[in-house]
């Protein structure tokens, strides 16, 4: 299965300007992307995202163990988005390097958590985790129905220049 | 295959240049005069990945300008999609092309998987089309046309345009390129437009600008391109320039194409 995703520019933009933001007491922040399915019927299937939620600063639990760690409230607030858009969504963070980033093993363990609470509310939509390095973007997808996540085999910012980033690099 | 002296005279288009040429996915829509220019340039300039979209067959009356058919294409009848492949592969025997020979709405999925297209159709209800799916599924689009017009006691009059629409920023809709009234009367004229004067040379120039702003989109080596292109072209006076209604645009959000209005249509519960 191959999966491309496309995010705009002004929406790429968006959501580093807000992860770039410090917090009171987390190492990082994290929030959410809304995406929809494209191309069903194709051998490509698309994942486009349209919108970013921040996550409000009182919804992050202070635990030194973890860069950033969001509460229920975030979690709830998230699928009840997927309820009432009927779009899914990606939880997204930044790790600060250059080149492709890798999810790391806390990243692994506990966002495919809040993806199959996301699939309880959405079923029907692909959910997954974003992680943007200083220049690159990766993407795993829950596509619908799936307990394993395929991997974006491109994830292109739609704007001036055009940036695409090939999980295969 | 991609040797290496091959692109040396263009390797100021920067490092790793190349290789962005060589993995982006390129759909044509229309392998007419303009579209057939498009595709040969495509693979001098190192394209390896290509969609190709056109019902027709070349006739007799193509050849004042369609680049790669001959004589013999006529006589056969080939698919004007085939000669575009035959072209391209004359220059990259390797490159990875999928010809469609119908319209691209009979089989608009492969298009959507496109990183960039270039719609080189006819008339404004089909720009219409190929600019809404471009901008459902987020694609930047690249129009050419160009048409003549007689006027009584008067030169005939070249024009055309070359228009980069970018998901997001304005459409040819907000550039005043499209509007209903001209989608109207193209309606009503609908069967017997007749045979439109075409020749080769305006759409050469039209076709190698339209590849200049895609290498310059994909490569950005002249870091330049930040905001939407609109260039009319003068083929009475032979220029190329920035459409004089640009200065005019505010569009932030274009209100054609809402951000939101992307991905395969689904019906949604109503609230």
């Amino acid at each position: 299965m191959i999966v491309h995703g496309r995010i705009p520019q002004q929406l790429y933009l968006r959501v580093r300007a807000d992860l770039a933001r410090r917090h009171e007491f987390a190492a990082e922040r994290v929030g959410f992307l809304s995406a929809r399915l494209g191309n069903r019927a194709g051998e490509e299937r698309l994942l486009l995202f349209s919108d970013y939620h921040s996550v409000p600063d009182d919804q992050y639990i202070d635990d030194p163990r973890s860069g950033a760690r969001i509460d229920g409230i975030a979690i709830r607030e998230g699928m009840q988005r997927v309820l009432d858009t009927g779009d899914g969504l990606f939880h997204v963070h930044h790790h600060a390097h250059r080149g492709k980033p890798g999810f790391s093993w806390m990243d692994r363990n506990e966002t495919p958590r809040i993806v199959s609470s996301l699939q309880v509310a959405g079923p029907d939509q692909a959910h997954g985790m974003v992680l943007l390095s200083d220049d690159f973007c990766i993407a795993h997808i829950w596509l619908p129905q799936s307990d394993q996540p395929v991997v974006a085999s491109r994830v292109t910012v739609v704007g001036y220049p055009l940036q695409s980033f090939d999980a295969e690099v | 295959m991609v040797a290496g002296e091959r692109f040396s005279r263009q390797s100021f288009l920067g490092e790793g240049a190349q290789a962005i040429i060589g993995n982006s996915i390129i759909g044509l829509c229309g392998q007419g005069g303009g579209g057939s220019h498009i595709a040969q340039q495509l693979a001098h300039v190192g394209f390896q990945h290509y969609r190709i979209f056109d019902g027709d067959v070349a006739e007799d009356s193509n050849l004042n300008r369609l680049v790669g058919a001959t004589v013999e294409d006529c006589l056969m009848e080939t698919r004007k999609t085939d000669i575009a492949e035959r072209t391209i592969k004359r220059l990259q025997p390797d490159a990875d092309v999928k010809v469609y020979s119908c319209r691209w709405q009979d089989h608009p999925e492969p298009l959507r998987g496109c990183d960039l297209i270039f719609g080189c159709v006819d008339g404004f209800g089909e720009r219409r089309e190929l600019e809404a799916s471009a901008r459902r599924y987020l694609i930047p689009l690249i129009d050419i046309g160009m048409d003549i017009h007689c006027v009584e006691n008067e030169p005939p009059r070249m024009a055309g345009q070359i228009i980069l629409s970018m998901p997001g920023g304005p459409c040819m809709f907000c550039l005043g390129f499209l509007n209903e009234q001209a989608l109207a009367r193209e309606g009503e004229r609908y069967g017997d437009a007749g045979p439109r004067p075409q020749v080769v040379w305006p759409n050469g120039v039209l076709a190698s600008t339209a590849v200049g702003i895609a290498v310059d989109l994909l490569t950005d080596w002249t870091r330049s391109l930040r905001s939407v292109v609109y260039l009319e072209y003068d083929g009475n006076r032979n220029t190329v320039k920035p459409h004089p209604r640009l200065q005019y645009i505010q569009v932030t959000a274009c209100p054609h194409y809402p951000a939101d209005q992307i991905g395969d249509p689904v019906y949604r519960r109503v609230a």
